[in-house]
């Protein structure tokens, strides 16, 4: 028996040793590649360990008229992810509540519409929105971005508060109602502060899906005004110069790993909490 | 009495009330969705029977169904479909066996599981365009790290061109898309595990099943009902991906990598025939719909030979 637990522990450790070098390999080959020399990275010595670590790819793609224009790419993406994280909870917020609390017609129906679209393709949407955009001349701005944005997530905003306000004890609320508290009392100062998990948690989600966005930013911004780190990054792989493109993908992704490895606990917190229902 | 029906009214008033309100809280949330969807989905739908003016942006005619015969008589167009189910399958198949046994492995106990957590769900946050870049360079043909590998290794004599590959293409834009989506389904077969009852398990144990057959007999079975849906959504989402194809190949070598969703990018964005592209989002969105429909009317088909249980 004890021999079979030793036997059991060896066998976990070595498969989490094995799941460990697939999933964070590529990213430290990444990092690997944007820390070394150009001559070392095309050098076909196998190295994975750096050998001389420089900064310069670094450098230069921080270089304001570098071809990613990783300035302009980080702020769009920040004022676009974080304005579209923000609409989507001013929004999502009323309307998980009505349909986890209040008494509604077909409030199945509406969670089922509003989930199902967001499997559906989503070329299907962008045509049409791209000839409206274009007609109004609104393409190539930071509003072209954030509605259509706020449009694919919230539904994914609205299911995840929902599964959190699902899980509030709802005798506080009644006790609050029987005082005489309004909705929006209700709303904002009971509800919001007990919420804040699940805020924190849609806040996020809807923060990196906005970051990670490609083919809406590459449509609706054809004139290349305004561009996006996602684009910005893009644009670079054009140019040959491995090292540059891997420290570009590097910062591109500092921010949302960064937002991942706080904030994980909210993350698995919204799928762990779907299931025990 | 006329207390009593007074009483009535006012519950009812009260409760359309509450309707109005609930309505009202949720009404921006569903305009903002339903237009920005519905419409542009008629709109799609419309086009997808006309020539579309790309330069007035009006329609200049409509031609019936001509787009849908000029799409299911082109053999490009047959082959990125067949391609694009190929893709959906693949991913969404070796993604379910990984993510199930991730998940195995991160409900049992062991020293440094939450780090090995949060590398698994890290993926997840890498934005396409860099897993992109990053499986571009692992693959890449003279600083690749698989070259590299192989080649110290004997197994290759000269360094290959993987993505010039077609077939060898396809898979490895299948292999970043898998890595991109391990994480999120590794999440929910966990939650899905952690809800199995353990009961079960020491019942087996102590009749002396071994790791296989309560492995096959009895977590098999019981995960089911969840690895079906999310094998299914999984597939979905592989067939609409664009970024990685976009990144590491543009549908080449010899629109080996085209996907559907790609064709349709190419027809609308590259050649503006938007008429053909919209009926090929069309095509798209009946084998979505007809994806997400097959467990459910095998199921009637299943009942209806065999009875209901």
């Amino acid at each position: 028996m004890k021999n079979r637990l030793v036997l059991k522990k060896i066998f976990t450790y070595f498969f989490a040793f094995i799941v460990f070098l697939i999933m964070f390999f590529p990213l430290y080959g990444l990092i690997l590649t944007s820390i070394q020399p150009e001559n070392i990275i095309r050098s076909r010595n196998l190295s994975f360990f750096p050998t001389e670590i420089i900064f310069t790819h670094f450098v230069e793609v921080l270089k304001p008229n570098h071809i990613s224009n990783i300035y302009e790419g980080i702020k769009n993406s920040l004022i676009v992810s974080s304005l579209t994280a923000f609409l989507c909870l001013i929004l999502g917020f009323p309307a998980s509540y009505s349909l986890s609390r209040l008494n509604m017609p077909a409030k199945n129906l509406i969670l089922g519409a509003l989930i199902s679209v967001y499997f559906l393709p989503t070329i299907l949407f962008v045509i049409p929105l791209f000839v409206i955009l274009v007609s109004y001349q609104l393409d190539d701005t930071i509003l072209s971005l954030v509605v259509p944005y706020t449009a694919f997530t919230l539904p994914f905003v609205i299911w995840i508060l929902k599964t959190f306000i699902d899980k509030l004890p709802i005798e506080v609320e009644e006790a609050a109602k029987i005082d005489g508290c309004s909705v929006f009392q209700l709303l904002s100062f009971i509800i919001f502060p007990l919420l804040r998990p699940g805020l924190i948690a849609a806040f996020i989600f809807a923060f990196i899906l906005a970051w990670v966005e490609f083919l809406t930013p590459l449509i609706f911004t054809n004139n290349l005004k305004i561009s996006t780190v996602a684009l910005g990054l893009f644009r670079s792989t054009i140019d040959i110069k491995i090292g540059q493109q891997a420290a570009a993908a590097v910062i591109t992704l500092i921010p949302v790993v960064l937002l991942m490895i706080f904030f994980q606990q909210y993350i698995t917190k919204v799928v762990l909490s779907g299931s025990n229902k | 009495m006329i207390e009593h029906s007074n009483l009535i009214d006012k519950s009812r008033l009260k409760f359309s009330k509450e309707k109005i309100l609930a309505t009202s809280l949720i009404l921006p949330s569903l305009i903002l969705v339903f237009v920005t969807y519905l419409y542009p989905a008629i709109f799609t739908f419309v086009i997808s029977f006309a020539e579309y003016d790309i330069v007035r942006l009006n329609i200049k005619k409509f031609v019936q169904f001509k787009n849908f015969q000029y799409l299911i008589n082109n053999a490009f167009f047959n082959s990125a479909v067949l391609r694009t189910v190929y893709f959906g399958l693949v991913i969404c198949l070796f993604t379910t066996i990984f993510s199930f046994l991730i998940a195995i492995l991160l409900n049992e106990k062991f020293v440094g599981k939450a780090l090995l957590r949060v590398m698994i769900v890290l993926p997840w946050a890498v934005p396409s365009v860099v897993s992109g870049v990053l499986w571009g360079q692992m693959f890449h043909a003279d600083t690749g790290f698989l070259n590299a590998l192989l080649y110290q290794s004997g197994i290759i004599s000269e360094y290959k061109i993987w993505l010039a590959d077609p077939l060898i293409a396809l898979h490895i834009i299948a292999v970043a898309e898998i890595w991109k989506a391990i994480p999120f389904m590794t999440l929910f077969f966990l939650s899905g595990l952690q809800s199995l009852p353990s009961e079960a398990f020491e019942a087996a144990s102590v009749d002396g099943a071994n790791v296989f057959q309560r492995f096959f007999y009895i977590l098999f079975p019981l995960m089911l009902p969840i690895a079906i849906p999310l094998f299914l959504i999984q597939f979905v989402l592989a067939m609409k991906s664009f970024d990685t194809i976009f990144v590491l190949t543009r549908g080449g070598p010899g629109g080996g990598t085209t996907t559907l969703n790609y064709f349709i990018y190419k027809e609308a964005f590259e050649t503006f025939n938007l008429g053909r592209a919209s009926a090929a989002a069309y095509v798209l969105l009946i084998i979505t719909i007809a994806v997400v429909l097959i467990p459910s009317i095998s199921k009637k088909i299943l009942n209806f030979f065999w009875g209901n249980k």
